[in-house]
């Protein structure tokens, strides 16, 4: 009996050990939960890094547009707007001039200046600091400070981009950032001149931002912004319905019905610059023959896919080029849905009885699988037997994509364009064989393209960029380097207290967004 | 008894080693992290990199270099987050630990007592009622479980919240999910271990003696029965460890399995390293304690 007692005593006591060592580990504070001055908003994945130089995520972008201001700004309506810039303008193809605006203050209190605009252009462009958005803004050579409410960007050749690049570049401030180091400022201690400043970050949990009350623009309407990580759809949306979460993002298009018929939320859309193509491996049969490309691109039915698969959510387009991009040629055609003429075209490209290929799509792409399967089906339908390969995101897929997409007939993928309004954005990553491109030095064998895009990329001249980029179109909707689909919508789902509205370039600008009282 | 433990704590050095050595070596055959860290870059301006992350070495001086800063705790910057890997890791690993424990303590609460129970009344209706439980219960899959739950008890009922990691309540729906898919497990190992004591010649004489029905179940038959519970206890926690994942993500629980799962996809190299060989560690000493169990559970084990 005194044995039992004895083992009785030590187990209870080993299992209270265990427990105690457990509650080292509780979860403690509050709940996260949203109040009368607060909005939340849930993103899927987290930021890897605070220091706005350091990525090039947009889930980076969307935390970091509200503690950061960039010299330029966009309104709604995607014209730009000063920010900490008042006036720009080009002096000549290479010098871009900025006027600052005066009276900014940084979070810390300290006044904002031509030294930190300076600091922060040199910071990424020195190769030493390994900054991911260097190859954004690498043709610009130097930053000059002319007088303390000017600066000029100096770059190497005629830099067309160079706008839409400084619309996402944040300002940090220089005595703040050598002070406390990089460490630091990307884990603890960000400081920028945005509407929102930092109060805390749990890594995969959540931002927590407070408005900054000296901000230029003014105070933001709302006071706490907090930014939750969940990375399941369908997490997120319960939390919406639960009141949770006030803004979810890339929502699927097959739970809208849903949204918009439940009592606290609505959903807003609006069409953005993501364009969806397949590129086609031009180095091996079947698409070296520019027949069998151009068969590719009669047999799908474009429009049965948005409006299936797209809830109707998306616009065809002719090639590659979106239609909100500077540059698009409304007088380009596009394919159309003609399976007899892909027939016929696959016949003289060689193939009277159809010819097997493969494709490849990555799972994290935006609707991916039913895409993939949709295409599969009505490729297969006209002859080009389609074999799809679905990979996960994860080595595997990145080995393959390393891999120069060898022993491949091509990829089914999406490009966002950076949210850069213009055709170079896309035709440089997709067609240009350069080794530092994208795809296009695997992929992409289009004789004279190359020297069309650069002739496009070296001159301000707007008038003479619209002519080359409609020769382009006219040349890649022959050529079929590609098949050409559709570009989507960005779908928000709203809890019914906020009000705000989609964007044309995927932002989510909170300082716009307004609570119901 | 020491020469147990020293040579149990030998065994769990070279398993570290070897464990070490796969991860390096399955790391860096699966693809070039520069190409990820700078998409855009030059192939220049690749090769500085790769030359300041000393990734241009010869494999077996990387891994050498990465053993001798790895024994002192350094397991590098990592590439993404820009900071040491070491503590990303173990920031979360108590939140990972916490889940596991509820779910296992959850599942040992409802399978135990189940699986004595079904051993005892064998072919009742009891018996029968928990089969098809366990057929149900491992039949659905975590991620759908977790998703039910919510939908049931943060959207339809508004009891408990849907998701995140930042109260008590909030621990509640994971540890359920994850301990449902645990607990048919327990409860047949539980229910033929009991079966198979049950019918031995000591709880027979036991009986006989007079000893009440609980006394000889609880007392006699369940010490010994233990000895398979409590191995696939231990093993099971090891699973759950890297299983938990799929949990943490439904849940949006800032834990080790979903930092370790991105890791990987982004070949964040010293993240993984630190991740991998931290579980694993963990897990060796798990069935550490459970060679202890055994020593209190089983005489013969201390005898010999």
């Amino acid at each position: 009996m005194k044995r039992c007692l004895r083992d009785s005593i030590y187990r209870w006591g080993v299992l209270l050990v265990l427990l105690g060592l457990g509650m080292l580990g509780t979860p403690t504070g509050a709940a996260l939960a949203a109040d009368a001055d607060t909005i939340v908003m849930a993103l899927g994945l987290d930021q890897d890094t605070m220091d706005p130089h350091m990525h090039f995520q947009r889930v980076g972008i969307l935390m970091n547009i509200n503690m950061y201001d960039s010299l330029l700004h966009k309104n709604t309506k995607l014209e730009y707007e000063p920010s900490l810039a008042t006036m720009w303008k080009a002096l000549n193809d290479t010098t871009w001039e900025f006027k600052l605006r005066q009276g900014v203050k940084f979070h810390n209190g300290d006044p904002f200046s031509a030294e930190d605009v300076k600091f922060s252009f040199d910071r990424v462009l020195d190769p030493n600091t390994k900054s991911p958005q260097y190859g954004n803004i690498r043709g610009i050579k130097e930053v000059k400070i002319i007088d303390p409410d000017t600066v000029h960007l100096i770059t190497d050749k005629p830099f067309p981009l160079l706008l839409e690049r400084v619309v996402f570049f944040p300002i940090i401030p220089k005595k703040h950032f050598e002070k406390v180091g990089a460490q630091a400022f990307a884990e603890s201690a960000p400081v920028g001149t945005g509407p929102y400043k930092f109060v805390e970050w749990k890594r995969d949990q959540y931002l927590k931002m407070e408005r900054f009350t000296e901000h230029w623009r003014g105070p933001a309407p709302t006071k706490n912004l907090i930014i939750r990580v969940i990375p399941e759809t369908s997490t997120q949306v319960a939390e919406l319905k639960t009141g949770g979460v006030d803004i979810v993002r890339n929502l699927a298009p097959d739970l809208i019905p849903d949204l918009k018929a439940h009592s606290n939320t609505y959903v807003s859309t609006a069409p953005i610059l993501r364009t969806h193509y397949v590129m086609l491996d031009m180095r091996e049969a079947p698409f070296t023959k520019k027949e069998a490309r151009q068969a590719a691109n009669y047999a799908i039915d474009r429009q049965a896919i948005i409006d299936k698969l797209m809830g109707g959510l998306g616009r065809v387009v002719p090639t590659v080029i979106n239609p909100m991009a500077f540059g698009y040629d409304p007088t380009v055609e596009g394919y159309g849905y003609d399976p007899k003429k892909a027939k016929e075209l696959l016949k003289q490209a060689g193939y009277p009885n159809g010819v097997d290929i493969t494709l490849h799509i990555g799972t994290s792409e935006a609707f991916g699988r039913q895409l993939a399967e949709a295409i599969t089906e009505m490729l297969t339908e006209v002859g080009l037997r389609t074999n799809l390969k679905i990979w996960d995101p994860g080595p595997a897929y990145n080995k393959f994509f390393q891999g120069e997409g060898k022993a491949t007939n091509g990829f089914i993928g999406s490009w966002g364009y950076y949210s850069t309004f213009d055709a170079d954005a896309i035709l440089h990553p997709l067609y240009h064989t350069e080794p530092g491109g994208w795809v296009g030095k695997w992929y992409t064998r289009v004789p004279g393209l190359d020297e069309l895009i650069d002739e496009a990329r070296s001159t301000l001249d707007k008038e003479k960029r619209l002519v080359t980029y409609a020769k382009i179109q006219r040349l890649i909707k022959e050529e079929a380097p590609s098949i050409f689909l559709y570009h989507q919508h960005d779908m928000l789902g709203m809890n019914k207290r906020v009000e705000y509205a989609a964007r044309g370039d995927e932002w989510i600008w909170l300082y716009d967004a307004k609570l119901r009282k | 008894m020491t020469a147990v433990l020293l040579r149990r704590l030998l065994r769990l050095l070279v398993v570290c080693f070897g464990i070490s050595l796969i991860t390096f070596l399955l790391l860096h055959i699966s693809g070039d992290p520069v190409a990820m860290i700078l998409p855009e870059a030059t192939e220049a301006d690749r090769a500085t990199l790769r030359e300041t992350l000393g990734l241009n070495r010869p494999l077996l001086v990387q891994y050498g270099s990465f053993i001798g800063r790895a024994v002192q705790g350094d397991f590098g910057q990592s590439f993404f987050h820009r900071s040491p890997a070491l503590p990303l890791v173990f920031e979360r690993m108590p939140t990972t630990l916490l889940l596991t424990f509820f779910a296992l303590a959850l599942a040992v609460c409802m399978a135990i007592p189940a699986g004595i129970l079904t051993a005892v009344k064998r072919y009742s209706f009891v018996d029968h009622l928990a089969t098809l439980l366990v057929l149900l219960g491992q039949s659905m899959p975590v991620f759908w479980t977790g998703i039910m739950l919510i939908l049931l008890f943060a959207v339809a009922w508004n009891l408990l919240p849907a998701s995140g990691w930042d109260t008590w309540a909030s621990t509640i729906l994971p540890a359920i999910t994850l301990g449902t898919f645990q607990a048919p497990l327990f409860l047949r190992i539980s229910r033929s271990a009991m079966l198979e004591v049950l019918g031995l010649d000591y709880v027979r004489t036991a009986r006989a003696k007079g000893l009440k029905e609980q006394v000889v179940i609880i007392k006699h038959a369940l010490k010994n029965a233990a000895i398979p519970i409590v191995t696939v206890i231990g093993l099971q926690f090891g699973v759950l460890l890297g299983g938990a994942v799929v949990t943490e993500t439904v849940f949006a629980i800032p834990g080790t399995g979903r930092l370790i799962v991105r890791a990987i996809g982004q070949l964040d190299f010293p993240v993984v390293q630190a991740g991998v060989i931290t579980l694993a560690l963990i897990i060796v000493l798990i069935n550490f304690i459970v060679d202890l169990l055994y020593l209190y559970l089983n005489p013969q084990v201390r005898i010999s």
